[in-house]
């Protein structure tokens, strides 16, 4: 038996213990993969409302394995579940606060009534500790759309209050371009864990004093550090009051540096695979819940860009890579027509890292499920010179079949891709 | 050669993958102006003792262990007999969410309170297990001891302690045996939640056991000094504007009962004494940070198996106001009375006044990971 036998041998029996063709096209693999995305959160009907639960809680959570930090989850879950309803559909949304932390709903891209836009001191006040508000307004424009917390934004997105809000047209002109089956929405965010953590501290323990002095109806505008206008603000100062961004109150040495980097919550290797077969076309509704800008390239492909903001474009057109800044969102189809494996990142590579090292973050993968088996045996097709008994390598040259093909396990494992990598 | 380069740059490569440590900067600059009344210490135009840095350097371990390493020095008294620089805290910490381990110089257990006085050593004789090895020439040997200390944390709140130390011997400065033993028990309320706690904030017992070599007595037990503690914070007023508390202290010092007159500070450290003191704090806050405060406490020690009445009495009041993030301006009054032996140690009855700028300060800068007492690991899921 000459070393590519074994090689092959070894490769088809390991896989064989295992769900043959290997671990990602298993069905297993497509099962487990549904649970990185956000499922569709159930409503009931109240006469022709719409009616959502939405609670926030502090939650631990775990983008990568090993790695945990406190965040704020919606219903805990990051991001939180998709509201997925038609256009002009009347929506009503219960929001529960059950955190000892102010919040608010902000709906990103809807038309609202102004009172329901969740901007504190703007448009409504906040939701206190243990309250709960209700949301109204009905579903409109059509499009990929998302809702997030506006309430201590620069903390409490990136901490995870977000999720997907999709307003289906009944007669959506994208999908009557470019006819498909299967979608998937993918929130990307950027994380700095050490930010979260020293602010959710130290909001936690003020809002415990600020709520005490509350009860007591000893809590002032001062303390509060809100006014009810400009005069109030100005003849307080004159009085000796300083504002909080002076220096008398607390700051953080420096802005948030992200060291997170997430697709729907989850950083490489826990990030979603978008599942296509050849002659397919899938629907990807991008969302940028983070505050960072992320430029995502696709692999292989060119992709129509057929929505942006949500509003469907009159005349997509084709790209591979696209800059999804801060707030945005785009809708894009990808046609099946490049069997394979293909890698779909942000091409900013310190985005493409958890807690500064690469690989990680944002990188996922577009995976064609009608991809043969026999494609994903690295020693069949690879042009590695490893694999080449006849190649170089200095004096492993030397090295018997046995030796060689047991140095290859040692090094590479089984002998198929794809593979986890957490260090290059 | 090709050897030694291949190894050289491992170790190069190795050392620029480190990750940089949290780095935590403790500062604390005491500057006062001392006028005494009746008296044998001089005035003081200038004192900055007790003015010291301590920095600080953690990691996490591999299997979810912390590491700290700490190094402080400090100023001490002119007269201390320690030098210009006293270096007070070289230690190493190890510590999980209820096990914490400490091996090296730092505070040692022999003070379970930390009142509100100007210096740290302004009560130093009724609120510190006095070290029976020291001859009493400076107050940072009382304080400061090379320990090696286990403490295991129930329930976030219990923390039972167990620990050894070498106690600096000013007869024998070259001996860094085990001089010391002691086990304490506290019940504290974590720092973060301290402010809103009605009643009991800390409450906690310590035993101390210096083994000194007592004439006559060859049993280890028999011969040493033992302190009992008590301690306890109140909170009498829990309130984030307007906040009162209540700090008391006893100590009980079981003695030999053969020394019943103060030759020296050996004698003063080993004869039996009962110490009590206690101080009322007023706090006053605004806008979240603290604008004033105003303390006053007193204390009794009484040395009962004299032969000669040489009781120890102590009045302290002081009063600091914020100028600024981490200056204040403070003014302190202390007033010490001894009698008897005790007036011929430490000198007559004495007022002191002093007028002080005061800057403090600790931040850990490269945060890596939430502290055993944040808020999100205490009344959360305590993360690793």
């Amino acid at each position: 038996m000459d070393r590519r036998d074994f090689l092959a041998t070894g490769a088809v029996s390991t896989a064989g213990m295992l769900f043959f063709p290997g671990n990602l096209l298993a069905k297993e693999a497509k099962t487990a993969n549904q649970t990185r995305f956000a499922q569709p959160l159930p409503y009931t009907m109240d006469g022709e409302w719409k009616e959502f639960e939405l609670y926030i809680d502090l939650h631990t959570h775990e983008p990568a394995p090993g790695f945990k930090y406190h965040t704020l989850a919606f219903n805990d879950m990051i991001p939180g579940p998709e509201i997925r309803v038609n256009s002009g559909d009347k929506v009503r949304v219960k929001f529960i606060n059950k955190t000892d932390l102010n919040h608010t709903i902000h709906w990103h891209g809807i038309f609202v009534p102004w009172r329901m836009d969740g901007v504190p001191y703007v448009s409504q006040l906040p939701v206190m500790p243990k309250n709960e508000f209700i949301y109204e307004f009905v579903a409109e424009p059509e499009g990929t759309h998302f809702y997030h917390c506006h309430w201590g934004t620069l903390m409490h997105m990136q901490a995870g209050m977000f999720g997907s809000l999709i307003v289906e047209n009944p007669k959506d002109p994208i999908k009557e371009k470019f006819p498909y089956e299967r979608e998937y929405t993918l929130v990307y965010s950027s994380h700095d864990t050490n930010y979260i953590r020293e602010e959710m501290n130290g909001m936690l323990e003020r809002m415990k004093q600020r709520s005490y002095l509350m009860k007591q109806g000893r809590f002032t505008s001062e303390q509060w550090g809100v006014f009810d206008n400009k005069e109030q603000f100005l003849a307080s100062m004159e009085n000796g009051y300083q504002p909080p961004y002076v220096t008398n109150r607390r700051s953080n040495a420096e802005l948030p540096q992200a060291n997170w980097f997430t697709v729907n919550g989850k950083s490489y290797p826990s990030t979603p695979y978008l599942f296509i077969k050849s002659g397919e076309n899938i629907r990807v509704r991008l969302i940028n819940a983070g505050a960072e800008t992320h430029h995502l390239h696709l692999h292989g492909h060119d992709f129509w860009m057929v929505a942006d903001d949500g509003v469907p474009l009159e005349h997509p057109w084709k790209r591979n890579t696209v800059p999804l800044t801060p707030g945005k969102t785009f809708d894009i189809i990808i046609e099946g027509n490049n069997r394979g494996v293909w890698t779909f990142h942000d091409h900013d590579t310190r985005k493409v890292t958890n807690n500064g090292l690469y690989p990680g973050g944002n990188l996922l993968a577009l995976v064609y499920e009608d991809l043969p088996a026999d494609e994903l045996i690295i020693s069949k097709h690879s042009g590695n010179p490893m694999y080449n008994p006849n190649a170089g390598m200095g004096d492993m040259k030397e090295m018997d079949n046995q030796k060689m093909g047991n140095m290859n396990k040692m090094m590479f494992g089984d002998d198929k891709l794809p593979k986890i990598a957490l260090d290059e | 050669m090709k050897k030694i380069i291949y190894i050289a740059i491992l170790i190069s490569g190795l050392a620029n993958a480190q990750i940089t440590p949290e780095f935590e900067i403790g500062a604390k600059g005491v500057f006062s102006g001392n006028l005494n009344f009746n008296s044998e210490e001089s005035n003081a135009v200038t004192d900055f003792s007790d003015t010291q840095l301590l920095m600080g350097l953690s990691q996490k371990l591999y299997n979810n262990w912390r590491a700290q390493f700490v190094l402080g020095l400090q100023f001490p008294d002119a007269n201390s007999n320690l030098g210009e620089v006293f270096y007070n805290n070289i230690f190493m910490k190890l510590e999980d969410q209820t096990n914490v381990i400490k091996v090296g110089r730092t505070l040692a257990q022999t003070n379970l309170n930390e009142f509100p006085t100007l210096r740290d050593d302004d009560a130093q004789q009724f609120v510190y297990a006095l070290n029976p090895f020291s001859d009493g020439v400076n107050t940072e040997r009382d304080q400061y001891a090379n320990v090696l200390d286990y403490t295991h944390i129930f329930k976030q709140r219990f923390f039972v302690s167990i620990h050894g130390e070498n106690f600096y011997d000013s007869l024998e400065p070259d001996d860094f045996r085990l001089n010391s033993m002691g086990l304490s028990l506290v019940y504290r309320v974590p720092e973060s939640q301290r402010w809103n706690r009605n009643i009991v904030q800390q409450i906690g017992l310590s035993y101390n056991n210096y083994f000194t070599d007592r004439p006559g007595y060859s049993n280890d037990f028999d011969s040493s000094v033992k302190n009992l503690l008590f301690s306890t914070i109140l909170n009498l007023k829990p309130d984030p504007i307007d906040f009162v508390d209540f700090k008391f202290q006893a100590i009980q010092n079981f003695g030999w009962d053969e020394i019943t007159e103060l030759n020296d500070y050996f004698d003063y450290t080993r004869t039996q004494s009962t110490s009590l003191f206690g101080t009322f704090r007023f706090l006053k806050q605004k806008l979240e940070r603290p604008h004033y405060q105003i303390s006053i406490g007193g204390g009794y020690k009484s040395l009962g198996n004299l032969s000669t009445n040489s009781d120890q009495l102590i009045f302290i009041t002081n009063g600091f106001y914020r100028m600024g993030q981490n200056f204040d301006i403070g003014f302190q009054y202390r007033y010490t009375e001894n009698e008897g032996f005790t007036q011929n140690l430490f000198g007559k009855n004495e007022h002191r006044f002093q007028l002080a700028l005061v800057y403090s300060f600790s931040q850990i800068f490269n945060k890596q990971f939430g502290d055993r007492e944040d808020l999100l690991n205490l009344e959360h899921n305590y993360i690793k």
